[in-house]
């Protein structure tokens, strides 16, 4: 079974609406229906992660090739969701120094970089939210 | 530690703090859910005084191996002392506080219990209507209050620094900046961003010095399901500060139900600002209220990395942890951007 997307949402609705309402008042009843919840979170985070990681990290070589900068940040040696989230945070670090280093200057061309490195958080924080799952209410008993 | 054993040693260690008891014992022990910060037990104590059986309803709050914030136990229950009893601020009373291991495996302090209160949960605020505004009201009024408890000569005076007024601010945002820093499990470019304009765009000096619950908001206090508060809970981060720093937390969009027309989910906002100030005896200032908005997320932010530091690391394994580091540290990131952006040319 590949569909990994499917198997998480699967074993996270079970958790929440049976596993959990069995264990109602009890500590573990709590971490069973987070875990659920945060199971088809998982699920859904799975399938866009690398295409998020892929763009984030094309939007931030964008701003640097922008800002003339060259960063020394080697690509990833593959398209596995580690390998580019380390990519990712060593952009990540760059932007935030040249970042900073804009916001200490008053020309126009420097404002204007830093907007659209707002642009680009804002973009990316909003791809970042998951969408909190929804579950129906439980039978009554 | 097994709940059996806590009982017994618990039993142990109240006959020996309750004057005039015999006979003590536990006869339930409950943990509470979504006390991260602290192992939060519900306990029935029973025992014999010189008039006769008693019951006594207690609440334990034990330290954990990790925590979503890092505090002294013993701050926490000063701050609570310096409310109890006061302003018709509904707190629990408390009683003992240990700050070594041995009784109980760590340190702890124990409160009586309020009893008959249920938790408003900040994401389904719908379910505390028809009584949404009444609580509001009370919400507003005990958040004045304590912003107007006195400071000096109070039991948290006694625990923390007390900083100069205009020095609120720089201290909150030192703090927060430097959880951020230390514990964030990769780099943080928004978080970063709003701690630069936080540091370039200052609040003004706080217009009085007040005790600051910390995390004041819906979630941490009880309601009696008839319209009024009556316990206000989870004091661990009270410090002396800003009364605009709980004001700001309390309004948080995190804590509204996605009701960002009424202050907190709960109000018409200038109704809920009428009641803080007639309660606190500050004035409302838009400037002021702006940088610790903002500051807030950043607050937030500095929690939700360390709970995922503590859950990544297996120092604590309760998922709320990583609920928090990851949903809730999302939704402060994006509330970041989207205030901040627009501020420096983005036009949405």
């Amino acid at each position: 079974m590949t569909d990994i997307g499917m198997v998480l949402g699967r074993l996270g609705n079970k958790l929440v609406t049976e596993v959990a309402p069995k264990l109602e008042g009890d500590y573990s009843g709590g971490h069973a229906a987070m875990a659920g919840f945060m199971a088809v979170m998982a699920g859904e985070a799975w399938d866009g992660a690398a295409d998020r990681l892929v763009n984030e990290i094309a939007g931030m070589r964008g701003l640097f090739a922008l800002a003339g900068h060259d960063v020394a940040v080697p690509e990833s040696s593959s398209v596995k969701v580690s390998d580019l989230t380390v990519e990712r945070d060593a952009l990540a670090q760059e932007l935030i120094t040249l970042q900073a280093a804009l916001e200490t200057k008053g020309d126009e061309a420097s404002r204007d970089l830093n907007t659209k490195i707002w642009m680009h958080l804002m973009a990316t924080a909003m791809i970042r939210m998951p969408s909190p799952p929804e579950f129906p209410e439980p039978e009554p008993a | 530690m097994l709940e059996a054993e806590l009982a017994a040693r618990f039993a142990a260690y109240a006959e020996a703090k309750l004057l005039g008891a015999r006979n003590v014992s536990v006869a339930n022990v409950a943990r509470i859910h979504g006390g991260a910060s602290r192992q939060t037990y519900s306990i029935d104590l029973t025992y014999d005084d010189a008039t006769g059986p008693k019951t006594k309803g207690l609440v334990l709050r034990r330290d954990p191996p990790d925590s979503l914030i890092d505090t002294e136990r013993r701050v926490e229950f000063a701050a609570i002392r310096s409310a109890y009893g006061q302003k018709d601020i509904p707190v629990p009373e408390a009683l003992f506080l240990e700050t070594e291991n041995d009784a109980l495996g760590a340190p702890f302090f124990v409160m009586g219990r309020i009893e008959g209160g249920v938790v408003a949960n900040p994401f389904k605020l719908d379910m505390i209507e028809p009584h949404r505004a009444d609580i509001g009201r009370d919400f507003f009024q005990h958040l004045g209050s304590i912003a107007a408890l006195p400071v000096e000569g109070s039991a948290l005076a006694h625990e923390v620094e007390v900083p100069a007024p205009d020095a609120c601010w720089k201290r909150e945002l030192a703090y927060w900046s430097n959880e951020i820093r230390s514990n964030a499990k990769s780099p943080q470019p928004v978080a970063e961003a709003a701690i630069r304009h936080l540091e370039r765009n200052p609040p003004p000096p706080a217009q009085r010095l007040s005790i600051v619950h910390g995390d004041y908001r819906t979630g941490n206090f009880l309601h009696d399901e008839a319209g009024s508060i009556n316990a206000i809970l989870d004091w661990e981060m009270a410090h002396i500060g800003d009364p605009y720093e709980d004001l700001a937390w309390a309004t948080d969009p995190l804590w509204c139900g996605n009701d960002m027309e009424r202050a907190a989910g709960f109000l018409p906002w200038p109704e809920a600002i009428e009641i803080w100030q007639r309660a606190s005896g500050c004035r409302f200032d838009p400037a002021a209220f702006e940088w610790w908005s903002i500051f807030a997320h950043v607050k937030a932010l500095g929690i939700w990395v360390t709970s995922e530091k503590a859950f990544a690391n297996a120092e604590n394994d309760d998922p709320i942890l990583a609920w928090s580091g990851w949903f809730t540290h999302a939704a402060h990131e994006l509330m970041l951007a989207m205030r901040l952006g627009p501020k420096y040319g983005v036009t949405q």
